[in-house]
């Protein structure tokens, strides 16, 4: 087949049922070779199971998922040489680092020179080889996840699947190993999928997002896509804060049938003015240093507004005028279907 | 890094897992149709067939005798009676450990465990020693107390029934939400109302496991009543009665449907409170530690102190007797009742140690191999296995060793090939405690993330090489606690084996038994104390090797 026009892993129709409920609800998605794609979406809606469907940690209700257009449906997960890294770590207490690292080789019964070499190769990479016959519980939380990178990437495996690995770290370690990730991505090209909540690690990391909620996809795009361009209510609020236009009054002279669609903007975007278009009461006041934070109560809605820069000290009660600029506007669909 | 195209199709073959799951479910269910099912279908069967055919003729006969219900009218006088009492003195038993600065707890935590390490008929011995004719007391004060009846089964078994209700009862005491007694006393709620309030209904569902559990063993014990009931007889001693007595195979079945009925469901309700337990403590709850407080803790002191030594009195007086020349008459010292010259001598010590051994290692595989199954592989039958794996708890020893005479002493019969030898006594042992043993590696097993199981998966693991290399390194102090459970309550035993034991395989318990009714009540203590001594011993061994090995924190003693 000519390079390029099929994909490298695809999902279709892919739906998984917990009881009554849709936890994946028929998912069609396509990643290219190399690529990184987070899973984004409040934690209920399908990320995590969409991700271990994948793995072949749960097992399809309908749909299936080609790698290279096999069928992987049958194939439970040992046999499928998916590289998973789990929330929390899942290193094997009993075995040292190294030996956790060689787990995946001795199973698929490689020579034990050609596994001492790998597994050494694998230390050197996420920068552990001093600690190779540490056992996990000596290690730092960042270590022991950068072990367990290590050893889901030894066995070579055609995909890397993330499940939240940064979100049981402390803030800083977290920073420095979102870097350490994406290097090692890019480096060594593989397809990788993270799950995760975290807008800013996925924004920051991938290069697509996929934005899910209650088991289905809402958008896929980058992370400029979805932030300029949310296709759904959802996209918007979930990326980044943004006001839905609710009120009548401002959702003056911008046509459409309400209800269908919502008209919505973000707070950077509406414009203090001294003789704006539209008026109302302060009611809250954040300062947030190099900008402030307003919440204004206009037309019987409140609307949060963000300045940037030095302006005038503004207080509760206060009367602000401002406007909606139209290109700013965002029409968002209710939901993607 | 090299990313080829997958060389395997997507197949549907035999999975490698899916075999050795459908082997392990598939042997665990034989294994307990064959020792659980077989047996309990066997007394239904028997209770119900007659000459004339199936109905309830034996039944009628039974209510007919006005003697027969009376003995179940004694046994629920005593099973009642004593748990009420039992749940009363190991509750303020429990409270004084876990609520209190009181000292000595660790010694008096001991002592209250005691009467796990014995056969349950020992006891009644020392109480023998202590209140019987020729007892302690009534030489000393020259009374005549008669304690043979309903009071010297009351005694012994409130006494064999204790460790049980104290350790349900402590973990219910142990758990507390410091911030509920802070609110209380903030209100102003004194000590009276607190305890009204807010402990008692904090540990409502261990009261009420305790008394379940409590009750389940007080009317299924054989040991105490056999010993101390004299005319005052309940239904697992009638079961023995008939089978061995008279040899009345179809009334020991009735009498066993009988036992067995408030059993399972006394069972059923303990299963049922169990399962409500554990949510009243979340992640925030702040610890409650007692705080000193001078009156108190010498008056629970006193308390917990007078029940300890109610409890060592029996224990020491067995000890005493054994080393007396001639209890009551002549009290020198002597240790001719060690020389064990009746006649197998010795011998039943070891045939229960090799039982008990064999018991431990036939348990380590197939009650964790069970709880393994069940856990690790969820289909359709699992169910079915969870509900076979705990049902023994509700069957009593004397009926299920009934059970096993009437299934297997049939020649042409595969498990009569084992009968008559040591090993089916240890296999009776494994499934008569299947339950016990079964819910602590279950607990264990769940407690492991399955994360891990995922994670070796994920690398390429089979489920076996994951047993192997990563679930029973994680649970291998589990697989020892089962195997040390197992040879204790196999050392101790007396219910079920005494239906299976032959001369040549008689076991120690029994040779107490036997020593009691032929009177020798000075060597019955000196094989008594053996036992005891034997249990005590391979604890401490036990304990002493993991510490060498650098383990700590198991805890043995369930």
């Amino acid at each position: 087949m000519p390079l390029g026009v099929s994909m490298f892993l695809s999902l279709r129709g892919v739906t998984r049922r917990f009881g009554s409920v849709l936890a994946v609800d028929h998912v069609d998605l396509d990643l290219s070779e190399g690529e990184f794609v987070c899973f984004l979406g409040p934690s209920g809606c399908g990320k995590t199971t969409l991700l271990r469907l994948v793995a072949g940690l749960e097992i399809l209700d309908e749909g299936e998922i080609l790698l290279e257009e096999t069928d992987l449906s049958g194939l439970p997960a040992r046999k499928r040489n998916f590289g998973v890294v789990f929330q929390s770590y899942s290193l094997f207490p009993n075995l040292t680092v190294a030996r956790n690292i060689a787990y995946g080789l001795e199973c698929r019964k490689w020579a034990k020179a050609k596994i001492e070499a790998r597994v050494g190769e694998m230390l050197d990479l996420v920068h552990l080889g001093q600690h190779a016959e540490k056992h996990p519980h000596e290690l730092s939380g960042g270590m022991q996840q950068r072990v367990a990178l290590a050893r889901a990437l030894a066995p070579e495996p055609s995909v890397l699947l993330l499940d939240e690995p940064l979100s049981a770290l402390d803030a800083k370690v977290r920073e420095s190993l979102r870097g350490e990730i994406s290097e090692l991505q890019r480096r060594l090209g593989i397809t990788t999928i993270m799950v995760t909540h975290d807008q800013d690690e996925a924004m920051e990391m991938a290069d697509r997002i996929v934005a899910m909620n209650r088991g289905r996809i809402e958008q896929v795009g980058s992370a400029e896509e979805l932030y300029w361009e949310p296709a759904t209510r959802f996209v918007g609020e979930f990326i980044g804060r943004i006001n839905v236009l609710s009120a009548s009054e401002l959702r003056a002279g911008f046509d459409g049938p309400p209800g269908e669609t919502a008209l919505a903007i973000r707070p950077e975007h509406v414009v203090l003015s001294e003789d704006g278009a539209h008026s109302g009461t302060v009611r809250k006041v954040a300062f947030l240093g190099n900008t402030m934070r307003l919440g204004v109560e206009a037309g019987g809605q409140e609307i949060e507004i963000e300045v940037h820069g030095r302006r005038r000290r503004m207080n509760v009660g206060d009367t602000v005028t401002f406007d909606l600029p139209a290109d700013r506007v965002r029409r968002l669909a209710v939901s993607s279907r | 890094m090299s990313v080829g195209a997958p060389t395997v199709r997507a197949s549907r073959l035999p999975d490698s897992d899916r075999l050795f799951g459908v082997f392990t479910v598939g042997a665990t269910g034989l294994l307990l149709v064959t020792f659980v099912l077989i047996p309990l279908w066997a007394i239904l069967k028997n209770s119900f067939v007659t000459p004339e055919g199936i109905g309830l003729d034996n039944f009628a006969r039974y209510f007919a005798d006005a003697r027969f219900i009376t003995v179940v009218g004694n046994t629920f006088e005593v099973g009642i009676s004593v748990t009420l009492t039992t749940l009363v003195l190991a509750y303020g038993f429990a409270y004084a450990i876990q609520r209190t600065c009181m000292p000595f707890k660790g010694v008096l935590r001991i002592i209250a465990l005691l009467p796990v390490f014995s056969p349950s008929l020992v006891q009644a011995l020392g109480l023998q020693f202590l209140l019987g004719r020729n007892g302690f007391v009534n030489r000393t004060f020259g009374t005549e107390i008669d304690i043979y009846g309903f009071w010297g089964i009351f005694i012994s078994d409130a006494v064999y029934a204790f460790p049980h209700a104290f350790l349900i009862l402590s973990t219910a005491l142990a758990v507390a939400d410091a911030r509920l007694y802070e609110s209380a006393e903030t209100l102003g709620a004194g000590p009276w109302r607190i305890f009204r309030t807010v402990t008692l209904p904090g540990t409502r569902y261990g009261i009420a496991s305790a008394a379940f559990v409590v009750f389940t063993i007080v009317i299924t014990d054989f040991g105490n009543p056999v010993v101390i009931g004299g005319n005052y007889s309940v239904l697992a001693v009638e079961i023995y009665n008939q089978v061995s007595g008279q040899a009345n195979f179809a009334m020991g079945a009735v009498i066993g449907v009988l036992l067995l009925l408030p059993a399972a469901l006394a069972v059923t309700g303990e299963k049922w409170i169990a399962r409500r337990q554990f949510a009243s403590l979340t992640s925030q709850s702040v610890p409650l530690v007692p705080r000193p407080n001078p009156a108190r803790d010498i008056a629970w002191f006193a308390y917990s102190v007078l029940v300890a030594l109610a409890i060592l009195s029996l224990v020491a007086i067995v000890i005493y007797a054994s080393f007396v020349r001639l209890w009551p008459y002549n009290l020198s010292f002597s240790l001719r009742h060690y020389e064990f010259d009746v006649q197998n001598g010795i011998q039943p010590l070891w045939t229960s140690i090799s039982v008990a051994i064999v018991t431990a290692l036939l348990a380590i595989v197939f009650v964790t191999g069970a709880a393994y199954a069940n856990h690790a592989f969820p289909m359709r039958a699992s169910r079915i296995l969870y509900f076979l794996a705990i049902l023994p708890a509700a069957v009593p020893g004397m009926v299920l060793g009934l059970g096993y005479i009437l299934a297997f002493n049939t020649p042409g019969q595969p498990v009569y090939l084992i009968y008559d030898t040591i090993l089916i006594i240890a296999v009776c042992n494994v499934y008569h405690y299947h339950a016990q043993g079964f819910l602590l590696a279950t607990t264990n097993i769940k407690q492991i993330s399955s994360t891990f199981d995922e994670a070796s998966a994920t690398l390429g693991a089979t489920k076996l090489r994951t047993v192997w290399r990563v679930t029973l390194p994680m649970i291998w102090p589990t697989v020892l606690a089962v195997g040390v459970f197992f040879f204790m309550r196999a050392m101790v035993t007396l219910s079920a084996v005494i239906f299976l034991i032959t001369p040549s395989t008689q076991l120690a318990a029994v040779s107490v038994l036997y020593l009691d009714d032929r009177g020798a009540l000075n060597q019955a203590a000196a094989f008594a104390v053996c036992i005891m001594a034997t249990v005590v011993a391979f604890l401490v061994l036990t304990q002493l090797a993991l510490r060498l090995a650098g383990i700590r924190g198991v805890n043995l003693v369930r």
